[in-house]
């Protein structure tokens, strides 16, 4: 439902229901000051005419059975009717509106009376053997009462029906910013990710523009990322292509020795190849994985055998591993730990000179398992460790492929886990791999 | 013809360094801007074939340095940056031409050609002297229009002295467009090749100028 709908439906329906009850409670309220006010009129005038009567009783009484000294019928008109009559029921006098020997045996007080299919409301007093009764057509008072209600409904009315078109154009005016906002956003172009101006928006609005520039600038920045990745791993994926490419034309202008040189090399071109794109394909499917998933578990003993003969098939003198926690359980696949851990592995064994040191240390670290890999390498500088972690950062002429600590952090990222590489206390360079243990030690999966 | 190769991965140098000696050429290659930097003060080359992506310095950083400094050898980046500004950038910091990895092995040698051809104030493949024909790229020598089979060295030092234009060059000049630096040269190298080129084509065609060194002569006595 438009926004506009809804508020004039939220405002006029609360403004037509209350003066809707206001008008009802008016109607009700005049119609009964009415009633009580023609009622009135009718209790005096019917004392007026006793007062009248009673001055002269005589006149009235004496001639009892006889011709009355008045005209019986006199010639008023108007809304009310007004008669008197003998004990005996004779109408001595009657006003031109009532007709004949109806109104006189009415009750003392008030009453109605249906005389000709007309409704009549009648007041009657008794004094010295005289019915004095006068009355008015309800009719009569219905068409006063509609008129007075009339007068005083119908502004009101108006007003409202005034109120709710000004309120229908208030609120499309008042919501035009929203409009020229949103015709902004419908004709930008896909890749047009530049911020939305926020001056010239009521105070309102400015939330919501911080908010869409927020998201932008974060979808901008994700865009820029992806960008740089197709572009390296394009780069990446080129550059041993090009050395198989190069040796194996080679190899077709060679002969002998030459040639199987450069068979070796065309080969050596494709290991590399295979290499970046299982760890291409690695990194995209911890990145595409849906969230931990709580049923993978790993063992930290064998995460940290498998882990060390991966990178190190026949194994490594300079590698010294130290593991506190043989029988902990980590909460995540064993194959991504393993590759989490033998990257960093890979890394430190890359980057340790031949007469070096690397130390792996696995502690634990209250619900989590700390694997430390330190080396006695040549480390990073602080750009250097803010960009490790990076996608095809890698330092100087290194032969990796740019991706493995990459690699790790997304595994971290994915599993609620921490990366962080520092300075060792004597250079070197030291990685802590901080990954979150399972719920429950026991319940270990074969 | 001389080439100094820059790229840092070693798999890939190796590949070229072996295509291009195939071909007839003389390559030295270094993996830093540093070692290139070393090596083309020492070295006259005839064109340089950069990578962008050094380890100690980015390629173009070196291009424009190189410019800068006055170096006007022809220079081919070979780069696996594919996009339009890379290409664009690299031309405007003074590269003659810029090939794209995985390149082919004949285009490579193609441009280098044609870029040896240009810096010389060529602009076709063939060089004419009388009677003698010399297509560089195909590595082609006819005299009177028979083909003269030439092995790759004599056929160097025929083309360096042709695109010299008549201008002399030393001994050392020839030797150093015959032999990269790790190739053992015995001092009267260079003697031997011309000797063998005026036995195979003309007596006359290469003039020896006492203590200074050769030159094609200008005269054209290779005439029929």
């Amino acid at each position: 439902m438009s926004l506009r709908v809804r508020l004039l439906l939220m405002i006029g329906g609360a403004l037509a229901a209350l003066w809707g009850a206001v008008a009802f409670w008016l109607h009700g309220d005049i119609e009964r000051q009415m009633q009580r006010m023609l009622d009135d009129r009718l209790l005096t005038a019917a004392y007026m005419v006793s007062d009248l009567v009673t001055q002269n009783p005589a006149l009235w009484t004496a001639s009892a059975g006889h011709t009355p000294a008045l005209q019986p019928v006199l010639t008023l008109t108007g809304p009310l009717a007004c008669q008197v009559s003998s004990a005996r029921g004779e109408i001595l006098v009657q006003t031109a509106g009532a007709t004949g020997a109806v109104l006189h045996d009415a009750a003392p007080g008030f009453a109605f009376k249906a005389i000709d299919g007309q409704t009549w409301r009648t007041y009657t007093i008794n004094t010295h053997g005289l019915a004095i009764t006068t009355a008015d057509r309800l009719a009569e008072r219905s068409t006063l009462l509609n008129s007075t209600v009339l007068a005083a409904v119908a502004p009101f009315g108006a007003a409202l029906l005034g109120g709710l078109l000004v309120l229908w154009w208030g609120v499309g005016k008042a919501l035009q910013p929203l409009e020229r906002l949103r015709c902004e956003l419908a004709t930008r172009a896909a890749d047009e990710l530049t911020p939305v101006a926020d001056t010239g928006r009521p105070r309102e609005l400015r939330p919501f523009v911080d908010t869409v520039n927020e998201m932008l600038a974060r979808v901008r920045a994700m865009v820029q990322r992806e960008r740089r990745f197709t572009s390296d791993a394009a780069h990446e994926l080129r550059t041993p292509l090009t050395a198989i490419k190069v040796h194996l034309q080679v190899l077709r202008l060679s002969e002998g020795e030459d040639a199987v040189r450069a068979l070796d090399h065309a080969d050596e071109g494709v290991a590399r190849l295979q290499a970046a794109l299982s760890q291409l394909l690695t990194l995209s499917q911890v990145e595409a994985h849906a969230g931990s998933d709580g049923a993978s578990r790993a063992a930290v003993a064998d995460v940290v055998a498998l882990a060390v003969r991966d990178c190190a098939p026949a194994g490594d003198a300079r590698l010294q591993i130290v593991n506190h926690c043989e029988d902990a359980v980590i909460a995540l696949p064993q194959a991504l730990a393993v590759t989490a851990l033998r990257n960093l592995l890979d890394n430190a064994r890359r980057h340790t000179p031949a007469d070096g040191r690397i130390r792996l240390q696995v502690d634990r670290q209250g619900n989590d398992v700390r694997f430390t890999v330190a080396d006695t390498g040549p480390g990073l500088d602080d750009e250097g460790l803010a960009m490790a972690t990076e996608r095809f950062w890698r330092r100087g002429t290194g032969a990796g492929s740019g991706l493995g600590l990459a690699i790790t952090q997304a595994v971290c990222e994915r599993f609620g886990g921490s990366l962080t590489l520092a300075r060792g206390p004597e250079g070197g360079l030291v990685g802590t791999l901080t990954l979150p243990q399972a719920k429950n030690n026991h319940d270990m999966e074969a | 013809m001389r080439i100094l190769l820059v790229e840092d991965d070693e798999l890939i140098a190796q590949g070229v360094l072996a295509g291009l000696r195939a071909h007839g050429m003389t390559v030295d290659q270094v993996a830093t801007a540093a070692h290139a930097d070393a090596a083309l003060a020492t070295l006259a080359c005839d064109a340089i074939v950069l990578d962008l992506g050094l380890p100690d310095e980015d390629g173009l950083t070196l291009l424009r340095r190189l410019r800068a400094k006055g170096c006007a050898t022809p220079v081919l980046i070979l780069s696996a940056r594919d996009a339009v500004p890379d290409k664009v950038a690299g031309l405007q910091c003074g590269a003659d031409d810029y090939l794209l990895k995985p390149f082919d092995l004949s285009e490579l040698v193609a441009r280098l050609h044609a870029l040896a051809r240009r810096a010389a104030g060529r602009c076709v493949d063939v060089i004419e002297r009388g009677a003698l024909r010399v297509t560089p790229s195909l590595g082609e020598v006819t005299m009177h229009g028979r083909v003269v089979p030439l092995p790759r060295r004599e056929l160097a030092l025929l083309s360096a002295l042709l695109n010299a234009q008549g201008r002399i060059l030393s001994a050392e000049q020839l030797k150093s467009s015959l032999y990269d630096f790790n190739d053992d040269i015995e001092s009267n190298a260079v003697n031997v090749h011309i000797h063998h080129l005026r036995r195979k084509l003309d007596a006359g065609l290469i003039e020896t100028v006492r203590g200074v060194g050769y030159r094609i002569a200008l005269n054209g006595s290779a005439a029929p």
